[in-house]
């Protein structure tokens, strides 16, 4: 290629080509959802979304993510304390089962689970008696995202402890707080930008999981039924527009914390 | 630093009886192995109340484990640290009340300087009214008055090290431990500083601690300095004691350049190849023919063109000069002694011997002289210069084995770190 005056022509060409690519791929099935979503005009969409079956799903996939997310940054962080302050037989071992479930196929944690909790598993059977039944019902998708999102925060979290001056919390120890105090006081707030970046990639996974939420949840409209389940269920009943709104409110719902996480970054790593 | 009101703060500690005045921190028979390597050998000392003691030592030393042994962050496995009388060794770091100023200094990132001074004040969960006063007091006493609401990050070294103490300062440790204070500061500021934190001590009448690598440090802020080698205590004394009086080789290099001549002890001298240096007194502890060295600084050579010594000087040899470097402060000399090894006799194991470290063939034991500006200018010396070698002071230390292959080698501190 000839430089004309320092103009690289290869990079106007480059730059159109990668937009090129990602144009089928990625930008216009996003476009297509907000596209199709709104051609019968907003009233319509607005009458799809605050229908009563998608606000419960939308409600329900709030509630589970968040009791979900809550679980995994509160086990991610203990989990990072002992994995980063002890060293002991099988640490190793433990990490590598922690990072497990992002390799293995979500369809696959959610018949795991329903091999042990279900009506004739492991553990199902001996609770059964007792009336109490976990698939099927809202803490089975619980128990599913806290699967499928285990070791998020986990990772975000483990290694900035590593990182982490440990003469900050001996100078805390030799003023005189204890343990407690300095996790607390100390340990904690540099911790901070770990804890949001997790908790956010924790939710947003959660929000949108659908292999193991559809065999553990049972998909039951109003009752069990996730946002990502009744896009499903919608689209499989032909009522495209319903599904369509609640496809919308989702896809926005990713790009918000995205952009946390994006622009957020500086105000999370430092003061 | 305003004295009267470090004075203040410190004024009801200080107005207590102490139990045992002597020793306010006192380190007994500590020793510490990891993982088989042994990092300290029974080590023991005392710092008196109000007293600053460096532990100076080359890294490896094992100086900053007897710092975090004291604090209470390392346990050690033999020997017991004693604070004020009471016998700490079983206690956490949290119980011991003392005050670590940590090499970076580790201030808490997200507290603004007030709330890290405040720190140790709040977790001992005291009235908001006595914390704040008390950092007010220490935020004017340290001088950081503008940047009491700034975070660490926006502060300077100095001003960050500052803080440090302060944050120690708010909880009146029993003991103020040092680890390389000064090692992150430009050598000005460092100097500075020095100063600030002496000045300091003086007045809060805390013992301290102090480790470094730096022996100038170790001779201003030290009223004794104890040198490390290898996890063992060499010497500890007064500055003088371990500068003009080393008891140890290690001791005498370390500590600023040093030459050393092999001898052996004849007669209440040291006998040096066709030389014996007069010395009844610091001959006295050695048997008659012992192997010894003879230690002498650069500053303490007195080298006379006309052959006259003062009458303090002790006469050595003659030499030859063979380098002249001046070095701004004074000048550096290089010179050959005509000092002729002794060969033992036959058959009988030698006594001694001299190796010279060159590979050219020149004869004479080289050592190194520095002479202060008035003197260089009055008696101006050229390579080749024939003189008269006098000592205005040395020291006879025992030769102990492995060691033989450095006589006659300048060892110069100065030049190699």
């Amino acid at each position: 290629m000839r430089h004309v005056r320092g103009f690289d022509v290869v990079k106007p060409l480059s730059v159109t080509a990668m937009i090129a690519i990602m144009f089928p791929l990625v930008l216009l099935p996003l476009a297509s959802i907000f596209l199709f979503g709104t051609s019968k005009g907003l009233g319509s969409f607005w009458a799809a979304l605050t229908a009563p079956e998608a606000i419960f799903a939308l409600q329900l996939s709030m509630v589970t993510s968040f009791w979900a997310t809550v679980f995994n940054v509160i086990f991610g962080l203990f989990a990072s304390y002992v994995l980063s302050r002890y060293n002991f037989w099988g640490r190793n071992a433990l990490i590598v089962i922690i990072s497990l479930p992002t390799a293995i196929p979500t369809a696959v944690a959610g018949f795991a689970l329903l091999l042990l909790w279900g009506p004739y598993g492991t553990l199902g059977r001996l609770i059964a008696p007792h009336g109490v039944q976990v698939m099927f019902t809202a803490y089975a998708v619980i128990l599913a995202n806290i699967f499928v999102t285990f070791p998020l925060a986990f990772g975000v979290i483990k290694p900035v402890f590593d990182t982490m001056s440990r003469s900050l919390e001996e100078a805390s120890a030799t003023i005189g707080a204890t343990r407690w105090q300095t996790f607390w006081h100390v340990t904690l707030p540099s911790l901070r930008g770990a804890i949001v970046t997790g908790a956010l990639l924790t939710f947003a996974r959660a929000v949108g999981e659908f292999g193991s939420t559809i065999l553990v949840s049972g998909n039951l409209a109003n009752r069990t039924q996730t946002a990502p389940l009744y896009i499903f269920a919608k689209f499989n009943e032909g009522q495209v527009e319903a599904a369509n709104a609640v496809a919308i409110v989702l896809a926005l719902f990713s790009f918000a914390i995205f952009s946390v996480l994006f622009f957020a970054r500086d105000w999370l790593d430092t003061e | 630093m305003q004295p009267e009101e470090i004075t203040n703060i410190f004024s009801s500690e200080v107005a207590e009886p102490v139990a045992s005045p002597a020793a306010a921190t006192s380190v007994r028979g500590v020793s510490k192995s990891f993982r088989g390597t042994v990092v300290l050998e029974d080590i023991d000392f005392d710092v008196a109340m109000g007293e600053s003691l460096v532990l100076l030592g080359a890294s490896g030393s094992g100086k900053t484990t007897i710092l975090r042994i004291i604090a209470g962050l390392e346990e050690p496995d033999t020997g017991r640290v004693i604070l004020h009388g009471k016998d700490v060794s079983e206690l956490p770091a949290r119980e011991r009340g003392v005050g670590v100023i940590f090499q970076a200094y580790a201030l808490f990132p997200r507290m603004t300087v007030e709330r890290n001074i405040a720190y140790g004040l709040r977790i001992r969960r005291r009235p908001r009214k006595e914390i704040n006063e008390t950092v007010d007091e220490l935020i004017k006493l340290v001088r950081l008055e503008e940047h009491r609401h700034k975070y660490p990050s926006q502060l300077s070294g100095g001003q960050q090290q500052r803080v440090a103490i302060a944050r120690t300062l708010a909880y009146k440790p029993q003991v103020l431990l040092f680890d390389e204070p000064f090692g992150a500061l430009d050598a000005q500021t460092r100097v500075r500083l020095r100063r600030e934190i002496r000045i300091l001590l003086k007045h809060i009448n805390v013992p301290a601690i102090f480790i470094t690598h730096d022996q100038e440090e170790a001779l201003e802020l030290g009223d004794r300095i104890a040198v490390l080698n290898a996890g063992r205590l060499e010497q500890i004394g007064t500055p003088d004691e371990v500068y003009n009086r080393p008891e140890t080789e290690y001791v005498a290099t370390f500590l600023g350049a040093a030459n050393l001549l092999l001898g052996v002890v004849t007669g209440g001298g040291v006998e040096i190849g066709t030389v014996n240096i007069h010395a009844p007194e610091e001959t006295a502890r050695f048997r008659e023919g012992q192997s010894v060295k003879l230690v002498f600084r650069p500053e303490d050579v007195y080298l006379s063109r006309s052959g006259a010594l003062p009458e303090n000087c002790q006469r050595l040899t003659n030499g030859v000069v063979e380098e002249i470097h001046f070095v701004g402060a004074y000048e550096r000399l290089t010179l050959r002694l005509d000092l002729i090894a002794r060969q033992p006799t036959e058959g009988a194991p030698p006594l001694y011997s001299v190796t010279i470290n060159t590979n050219e063939k020149r004869t004479g034991i080289p050592i190194i002289v520095t002479r202060p500006k008035p003197e260089a200018n009055s008696t101006r010396l050229q390579p080749g210069d024939r003189v008269a070698v006098g000592l205005t002071a040395f020291r006879v230390l025992p030769n102990f084995a492995l060691a033989s292959e450095r006589a006659g080698s300048i060892v110069d501190i100065h030049k190699t770190t």
